[in-house]
């Protein structure tokens, strides 16, 4: 493996962090906030670290498997180091563990925040904050792969390392075409969201900010309250339906604008989605009515906004759900643990993955009682050779698995089961909020250190997919 | 980035410095005055005790002295008004004090008011809880207000300190790579070329080396063969 080659896709994920950075830099400067040398000093290491290796290594020709996963665990990892030096040189709630929660929780688009008061933040650090939720969202690598100047062979590599292979198979172009179709979905729903906020009175700051946040499905606020701080149903709406617009497979968002199939209007997979989030929201409704928590309109309000929020793991809140009837909860733990679309900028599970596996499960049933018929599962007219099938039902399993330990190591931090419960299935699925002590208006200031740590990990495992963590793993024991 | 590191650390802590000083100026000069008026207000109490008990001399002594104190302690907590509203809160004290000095500088010795262990609880000593109160909150108001900057402080000694420690910590990690990069462009092509040069021999005409850059190394690779060749 060419280490000098990793270095130097390194420098290019660098040099697009230090472009926030300046732009953070920038708004704080601007306001003359205590924030200006801690965002950069940072820039200034994203810079000079991002520039030297290209003194040394020439244009790279290929790229192999190995070197390509390298540069993406390691690139989401320098990312996440480099994200948290600007709030442990700003200081404040920001411990060196708490900097790096802050910095993981944004890139992968958790929206887990240790922090109790964000309010207290300067502009350029807020600003910061959910720009790692916009670079997390759509995945730094994608981004470096449309300024990349090399050859396809790298960009292909990277790409395939990047993307899961169910997410990959919607997109069928070119490397850099599909970067530039996900970029230019991104981009633009970032921008509609923005004015659409501004229009409905958020101020053009917060509208960023929370655009930044709610297109990446990650959930940091510019408040502490959360949406709730608004408690205006405009920008409820508004932000209800971007939620759900990230969520969906930006494949299928790109062919709906573009006129091709499948889109939004024939997915069946899409309509499947949507379909359980509409029950959710009815479910939910039903009980917090019927339990006489608010009223009808209240009740619709405050369930669709945080059935959407996490079932498209985001994690905004509007309610402070710890106090909702049991069932509810439990409604709402079924969606932080299903997730949204794969090929969207969600992390966790995903929903296109149980689909899979509940076709699955109707397979083997027809299997069983027609033992030499070829049944094929399809998703979208896109036929799931048993490879695939059988990666899912993996992942699966290795997801359950994963979930169940790191609740027992908080567990073991005497940390309640609820509280241990959610946050773990919250952060392996970059929600960002659990019940208990980390509810939809609390956070995770007060978790044990260690736990904050198996969290970020966690976190990590979500966004990265489980696979490619172990493969990375393997390949490290026999090549370095 | 070291030398930047210094600079703002250096800037950061001259800043510092001075926030200190101002601290000191501006709250604990006014915290000390505070203590100080408590302390006379707890000696004319000790005085007026002495009145009650008909020792005259004695008591009067102590009251002047506690007196004179707390005035001077008064007037530099006056001088020194560094936060919002503490003018309400000296401008109470004064007024509090001069109903408690009035009761106390009428005589007591020799008249009714002597041994009235009932005056002294209901009317001397709840002017005298009601100066110390607004005393006490002055000093609370100031105390609080050095707790803040204290705290402000901390964060910027913080960020005094970060980006030294930082640079360092950055510095260790650019030397790390760029030895590695030094060693696989450099050395590495030079070690290569100094074991191919020793296998060069009467039945061993070229020197061979995996070089493929197009630089400096190469082109020496080059004259050593031709070198190799013009000898042999």
């Amino acid at each position: 493996m060419r280490l000098e080659v990793i270095f130097k896709f390194l420098g290019f994920i660098l040099l697009f962090n230090a472009l926030f950075l300046l732009i953070s830099f920038i708004i704080s400067a601007f306001s003359g906030e205590s924030s200006v040398i801690p965002l950069a000093y940072s820039m200034l290491i994203c810079i000079i670290f991002g520039l030297f290796p290209m003194i040394f290594v020439g244009k790279v020709e290929y790229l192999s498997f190995n070197e390509g996963i390298s540069i993406v665990v390691y690139g989401w990892l320098i990312t996440c180091v480099i994200g948290s030096l600007p709030y442990l040189m700003w200081g404040g709630e920001f411990t060196l563990i708490n900097s790096w929660f802050e910095s993981v929780s944004g890139f992968t688009t958790t929206g887990s925040s240790i922090l109790n008061d964000v309010e207290k933040l300067p502009k350029g650090l807020l600003f910061w904050r959910s720009s790692t939720h916009w670079i997390g969202g759509l995945g730094v690598i994608m981004f470096v792969l449309l300024i990349l100047p090399t050859s396809q062979n790298p960009r292909l590599t990277l790409i395939n390392t990047e993307m899961s292979d169910i997410s990959r198979s919607t997109f069928q172009y070119r490397a850099r075409k599909t970067a530039y179709v996900l970029a230019m979905i991104y981009a633009g729903l970032t921008v509609m969201e923005t004015l659409l906020l501004t229009l409905a009175g958020m101020g053009l700051f917060d509208a960023i900010n929370h655009s930044f946040a709610t297109i990446a499905t990650g959930g940091f606020s510019t408040r502490n309250l959360s949406i709730a701080a608004y408690n205006q149903l405009s920008i409820e709406v508004i932000i209800m339906l971007f939620m759900i617009l990230s969520g969906i497979n930006f494949g299928i968002l790109f062919n709906t604008v573009s006129g091709k199939s499948p889109n939004i209007f024939n997915s069946r997979i899409v309509r499947a989605y949507l379909f359980i989030l509409l029950a959710g929201i009815v479910v939910a409704t039903t009980d917090l009515y019927l339990e006489g928590v608010y009223s009808f309109s209240q009740s619709l309000r405050a369930a669709a906004f945080q059935v959407i929020s996490l079932g498209t793991t985001t994690g905004f809140a509007t309610q402070a759900t710890e106090v909702w009837p049991s069932f509810t909860q439990l409604i709402l733990i079924f969606f932080t643990i299903q997730c949204a679309m794969v090929g969207s900028t969600s992390g966790g599970l995903k929903f296109d993955r149980i689909f899979i596996f509940f076709k699955s499960i109707v397979k083997q049933v027809k299997m069983m009682k027609h033992p030499n018929a070829v049944i094929t599962i399809k998703v979208d007219n896109i036929s799931l050779d048993d490879q695939r099938e059988s990666n899912v039902m993996n992942f699966i399993v290795l997801y359950v698995i994963t979930f169940f330990i790191t609740t027992l190591i908080l567990s073991v931090f005497n940390t309640d089961l609820i509280t241990a419960f959610s946050a773990s299935i919250a952060t392996l699925g970059n929600v960002g909020p659990g019940f208990g002590q980390v509810s939809s208006l609390g956070n995770y200031a007060d978790l044990p250190v260690f736990s904050k740590l198996v969290l970020t990990f966690n976190m990590l495992l979500g966004r990265l997919e489980i696979l490619s963590i172990i493969a990375f793993l393997t390949i490290r024991r026999k090549e370095f | 980035m070291l030398i930047l590191a210094g600079t703002v650390s250096i800037i950061e802590f001259m800043k510092l410095s001075k926030d200190v000083n101002a601290l000191i100026e501006d709250n604990y000069k006014t915290i000390l005055a505070a203590k100080s008026m408590l302390e006379a207000l707890e000696r004319e109490d000790s005085g007026i005790l002495l009145l009650l008990l008909g020792q005259w001399d004695d008591g009067r002594i102590i009251l002047d002295s506690a007196d004179n104190k707390f005035m001077t302690a008064l007037d530099n907590a006056g001088k020194n008004i560094t936060e919002p509203r503490e003018d309400i809160y000296i401008e109470k004290i004064r007024e509090s004090y001069q109903i408690y000095h009035s009761k106390w500088q009428r005589p007591i010795v020799d008249t009714d008011k002597q041994g009235d262990i009932n005056w002294y609880e209901q009317d001397m000593h709840k002017s005298f809880l009601e100066v110390k109160s607004a005393v006490n909150d002055l000093m609370i108001l100031n105390q609080t207000s050095m707790y803040k900057e204290a705290s402000l402080l901390k964060e910027k000694s913080r960020r005094a300190i970060m980006p030294g420690i930082v640079s360092i910590v950055a510095a260790l990690v650019f030397s790390i790579i760029l030895n590695y990069f030094i060693t696989k462009n450099f050395i590495s092509p030079l070690n290569q070329m100094v074991d191919a040069v020793r296998e060069v021999g009467p039945g061993n005409k070229v020197m061979k080396t995996d070089i493929s850059s197009e630089d400096e190394l190469k082109l020496l690779e080059n004259e050593i063969n031709k070198l190799i060749n013009r000898l042999s």
